[in-house]
């Protein structure tokens, strides 16, 4: 039998499974990736090609291969300042802990739970120009954070130099950051939080689920995502950080992290190359941190719907464990009869 | 089969882009493509001609604080003479990398202060020529910073000098009866002055960072009484910085600042110093002396009630019993050689006349530009010092200094980062300063050999 | 009884003492600044800066900081740029989570990926090329420009998205295609609608990002009359010879209170989201 066909229609076309699922994607894809690639990836290939060269921003340049990246190993103040990020990478896991048990507590009826949400989103809020002048006053001896100490019963005396005291400087800068993070992070889980139904606690509440099983069993494995994202970004950060070091001490005192003592290359020597070069070894560094994180996101906890990687491994052994009982089973009984 | 297509049609697409755009950055390197040829030197044009000329201009200055008082008071006295030329400021705030990151493009305005990031084989690609150095010395000094093959590239807005500012009444207060003229002279008044008043004798001012720069400009005619000193001595001597052994040198005033700060007679808290409020403690007397350039003496007088008490004096040095004190230029004006004809015209005499006519150095604790001009009031007490101006340089040597000490890092005049690490290491009891010394001389040789500078 | 009672008790203590000390410290800095915004320029020049001004009435700094850095115009542009990079960014952020989310094709781990890498990116190391990128563009100077710049979606927007996409049962996508929806129709109709909770979290997030953004702003803004943003009107009080205090602690009070008005509001919003969202089960 000969069927004509229907005529072409372009709308139909268009709204047909295949066709309209690959519109879908291209179209929605678009615009962010196009902006990805031009403002982020090819700055970056820019910067890939200046470590390969001797050059300043103004003037012509030299090409001198690997030459970089060998002084990048061997000079003593470049990798020396990484360990530095220590104290930051401690101080945002604590900042993480902070956040999510805030997040948790508020996101459930709190009296005033606003006013404390408000409260604690504040140093967010604060224009980065005034974070330099508020935190030099912090912490000059004898002003805002002495006082208060002094109030609560420590004296003068006992209280150290926060910034000039190279033992603990470090420390006091990275608080500085958790101040001015530990808002947002908040409120970031809450948003996270908000995602899970809500119905799952009240069937929880039902089964008689404390406050602490409800976190554990629900909200923790809901917000995965978010919480693996977050310790990827903050892993990253502390091995990036730059604005708190610069602008409260300008890295002075022991206090300069990787990137200070890039931009120090950059602008002040104008060794551009070389400052190129240390950045693609921390991008190189922190692509290897994240590599390691994701492995163990998808190891540990199981990315998206998918279960963890060794529950899956424990639960496939558990199942060949019970088919040998089985079998063990099945042939004692046949010979039994 | 669809699919694949696709992705190699994905893939096609994206590599095209990313040749053509990296093509088109690389195109846009190339400045100074666009240069229109004035063929007038400053010196040549005089004020009063071309009134009828019609320009707009742009100006960028790192003199954010005045761009709104004095700065307006200019354009308006300039407008009297060409009513038919605006001129539009553009502070900036974070001047000497904003500026740096501009350049590149070539197209960012008429007039701007040169950074200190463009070397001077590179100034003919950004800046007009104006004039000849021969020709522009016998009327203006300080040339010499920004002069390549003969040519001037840019003319300086006012000049510093360099000593140090304190307060009269504090210094009376201690018992000092006569200005030191050695290190161990001014160490000796400021333990004086720790001892019989209650103020800090030496406040160093390092949180802010570019205050530290001020003791890189000591080191040079100031400390030896040689004009030359800069190049012949520090950028191709042999260990500049190692201790001559008679108070006199770079060793000498970075020792200074080293001894101030291990004997606890500056500040406490270094970390935590604050530059805003510095200025009226100084002037009240809760601070004895800072180690700054003569532009702060405006800035001090003004500061609180006790103006009177404020004075300058020679950095404490003596080399053979006579006192130095270099005369440097401060930022200097450069013209883009990418704008009109007109422009470049206009700005010509719109630099002229802030020159000649103006007053800002006045008003900004300067030395003026103009030669035979008359010295400020300040000056006065540098009685018997004498003033020393820069020398130039043998040709084709220009870029050398520049080139050193980028490479060794010690950013000198540019970082304040060798006195810097003074402070750190005085307060932390190590190294000592002839082990800092030691290591300024091994980057300052290594970065010499590479520039083939050998001893 | 008595011991589940103890127990109950110290749970809520510990709960409400760590609310009232984490908000406390979260304040406390910022007195510096509340203290100085009161001060008069005599005062602030000479006075420590722990000393409380002579009048808590003096709002000249605040007028005169509401003058001279412009903020009428401060506030206009800033309000423009907001509107539509936070309308740039919701779109956009959700647009990608949900095909990156509800589809399976090859490169979508990549693309996930290739976002993540760009925030692991040193933004301070590519500004010379960024700038030329842009001025290439034409979008030196210009609002257009500055905004899609700010546009790029950043990676925990597109995340924060996905999160929710996950905990939306793909049942729902389902049943609407078999009533004849197009992809399109489903994320439009269907799934926008509840993401409300992310949607509002990402404007909060990335609308503080973007109001309190100096670095880019200052860089390619450039005209200071005409393109000054909220952020960068306080530049107008830093110089080469020191800042001036007072009025930048003025000006940085004034900015932040619209933002803190705006986020109380949000949050009201977000809960009752919540309890929609119980009712639809």
């Amino acid at each position: 039998m000969n069927t004509k066909r229907a005529p072409f229609n372009f709308f139909k076309w268009i709204q047909s499974g295949k066709v309209n699922r690959r519109l879908c994607v291209v179209t929605f894809m678009l615009a962010p990736l196009l902006l990805l690639l031009i403002f982020t990836y090819i700055p970056f290939l820019k910067m890939f090609q200046f470590s390969f060269y001797d050059m300043k921003y103004i003037g012509a340049r030299k090409f001198v291969g690997l030459k970089n990246y060998s002084e990048v190993f061997s000079r003593k103040d470049c990798f020396q300042a990484l360990k530095l990020s220590g104290y930051y990478i401690v101080a945002s896991f604590v900042q993480l802990a902070m956040a999510l048990w805030f997040a948790s507590v508020l996101s459930f009826k709190v009296k005033g739970g606003g006013l404390y949400k408000g409260f604690m989103f504040f140093p967010y809020l604060v224009c980065g120009i005034a974070v330099g002048f508020i935190f030099k006053f912090f912490y000059t001896r004898g002003f805002v954070l002495d006082t208060v100490l002094q109030w609560v019963g420590f004296s003068q005396e006992s209280l150290p130099y926060w910034l000039k005291d190279k033992s603990i400087n470090n420390i006091s800068i990275a608080a500085t950051s958790v101040w001015r993070y530990m808002g947002q992070n908040m409120v970031l889980f809450i948003g996270a939080i908000m995602s899970v139904d809500s119905t799952l606690y009240e069937a929880a509440a039902i089964d008689g689920a404390s406050g602490f099983n409800k976190f554990r069993y629900i909200v923790f494995p809901s917000i995965k995502t978010i919480i693996v994202l977050n310790m990827i970004l903050a892993i990253t950060g502390s091995l990036s950080v730059f604005e708190p070091p610069y602008v409260i001490t300008g890295g002075e005192f022991g206090t300069g992290t990787y990137f200070v003592i890039m931009n120090k290359l950059a602008h002040e020597s104008q060794k551009v190359g070389l400052a190129s070069a240390m950045a693609i070894v921390l991008f190189g560094l922190i692509l290897l941190a994240t590599m390691i994180q994701k492995f163990g996101e998808w190891y540990f906890l199981g990315v998206g719907e998918q279960e963890a990687a060794r529950t899956i491994r424990r639960n496939k052994k558990l199942k060949k464990q019970y088919e040998q009982q089985q079998r063990a089973n099945r042939t004692e009984g046949g010979d039994g009869i | 089969m669809r699919q694949r297509y696709g992705k190699r049609f994905l893939a096609v697409v994206l590599i095209g882009t990313l040749t053509a755009t990296l093509a088109a950055c690389s195109k846009k390197e190339e400045a100074g493509a666009g240069k229109t040829d004035l063929g007038v030197t400053f010196s040549q044009i005089k004020l009063g001609e071309h009134t009828d000329l019609k320009a707009d201009l742009k100006f960028l200055t790192h003199k954010t604080d005045v761009v709104d008082t004095e700065f307006k008071d200019y354009v308006t006295e300039f407008q009297k003479m060409y009513p038919n030329i605006t001129i539009e400021y553009e502070g900036i705030t974070n001047y000497a990398d904003d500026i740096t990151t501009r350049l590149t493009t070539g197209d960012w305005g008429d007039i701007c202060m040169i950074p200190t990031t463009v070397d001077k084989d590179e100034l003919e690609n950004y800046f007009v020529p104006l004039g000849n150095l021969d020709e522009l010395s016998k009327e203006y000094t300080m040339l010499l910073n920004y002069s390549y093959d003969n040519k001037v590239y840019g003319i300086p807005s006012m000049g510093n000098t360099q000593g140090i500012v304190y307060n009269k009444a504090v210094f009376d207060k201690a018992g000092v009866k006569e200005l030191p003229k050695t290190p161990e002279e001014f160490l000796d008044d400021l333990q004086k002055i720790k001892d019989n008043t209650d103020a800090v004798p030496l406040y160093t001012n390092f949180a802010a960072g570019w205050t530290m720069t001020a003791w890189d400009a000591y080191i040079d005619a100031c400390a030896t009484g040689q004009a030359n000193f800069a190049h012949e001595g520090r950028v191709k001597g042999d260990n500049p910085f190692a201790d001559r052994g008679d108070q006199t040198g770079p060793y000498a005033v970075y020792n200074l600042l080293y001894e101030a700060v291990s004997r606890h007679l500056t500040e406490d808290d270094p970390t935590t110093t604050d530059w805003e409020g510095s200025k009226a403690r100084l002037n009240k007397g809760e601070i004895a002396c800072m180690a700054l350039g003569s532009w702060s003496i405006v800035q001090m007088k003004s500061a609180a009630e006790h103006g009177d008490d404020v004075a300058y004096m020679p950095f404490p040095i003596s080399v053979n019993g006579k006192q130095y004190t270099a005369v440097s230029p401060d930022y200097n004006y450069g013209i883009n050689c990418n704008s009109s004809a007109d422009n470049q015209l206009a700005a010509m005499l719109y630099i002229k006349w802030l020159i000649d006519k103006s007053g800002f150095e006045l008003t900004q604790g300067g030395v003026p530009v103009k030669v035979n001009a008359e010295m400020p009031e300040f000056l006065k007490a540098f009685d018997g010092v004498e003033l020393l101006y820069d020398v130039p340089v043998p040709a084709g040597e220009e870029t050398l200094g520049n080139d050193v000490n980028n490479e060794s890092e010690l950013g000198i005049n540019i970082s304040g980062q060798m006195a810097k690490s003074v402070v750190e290491a005085a307060i932390d009891g190590q190294p000592t300063m002839e082990d800092l010394a030691k290591e300024w001389d091994e980057k300052w040789t290594a970065a010499q050999e590479k520039y083939g500078i050998t001893h | 009884m008595r011991q589940l009672n103890i127990k109950k008790n110290l749970w809520i203590f510990i709960k409400y003492a760590t609310l009232i000390m984490g908000s406390v410290i979260s304040v406390l800095p910022v007195i510096v600044c509340v203290i100085t915004a009161f001060k008069t320029p005599e005062e602030y020049a000479t006075t420590s800066v722990m000393t409380f001004p002579a009048s808590w009435s003096y709002i000249n700094n605040f007028t005169e900081a509401w003058q001279k850095a412009n903020m009428g115009v401060a506030f206009r542009n800033s309000s423009i740029i907001l509107v539509f990079v936070l309308f740039g960014s919701v779109m956009t952020g959700s647009m990608l989570a949900y095909v990156l989310s509800r589809f399976k094709f090859p490169g979508n781990g990549l693309i996930r990926n290739l976002f993540l890498f760009a925030s692991l990116l040193p933004g301070i190391a590519m500004q010379v090329s960024v700038y030329q990128i842009m001025y290439s563009l034409g979008w030196i100077n210009s609002l257009t420009g500055y905004i899609i710049l700010m546009c790029g979606t950043d990676v925990m927007s597109i995340y924060i998205f996905i999160q929710y996409f996950e905990n939306i049962p793909t049942s729902l996508d389902e049943s609407a295609i078999m009533d004849g929806c197009t992809y399109f129709g489903v994320f439009f109709r269907v799934l926008l609608p509840l993401l409300k909770p992310a949607v509002i979290t990402v404007m909060i997030l990335k609308g503080v990002g973007t109001y309190n953004e100096y670095y880019a702003a200052n860089l390619y803004l450039q005209d200071k009359n005409r393109l000054v943003t909220v952020a960068t009107s306080l530049f107008k009080f830093t110089g080469p010879l020191g800042n001036q205090y007072n009025y930048i602690c003025a000006g940085v009070i004034i900015t932040m209170i619209p933002a803190l008005l705006i986020f109380i509001i949000c949050q009201k919003q977000i809960y009752s989201g919540l309890t929609q969202g119980a009712v639809k089960g």
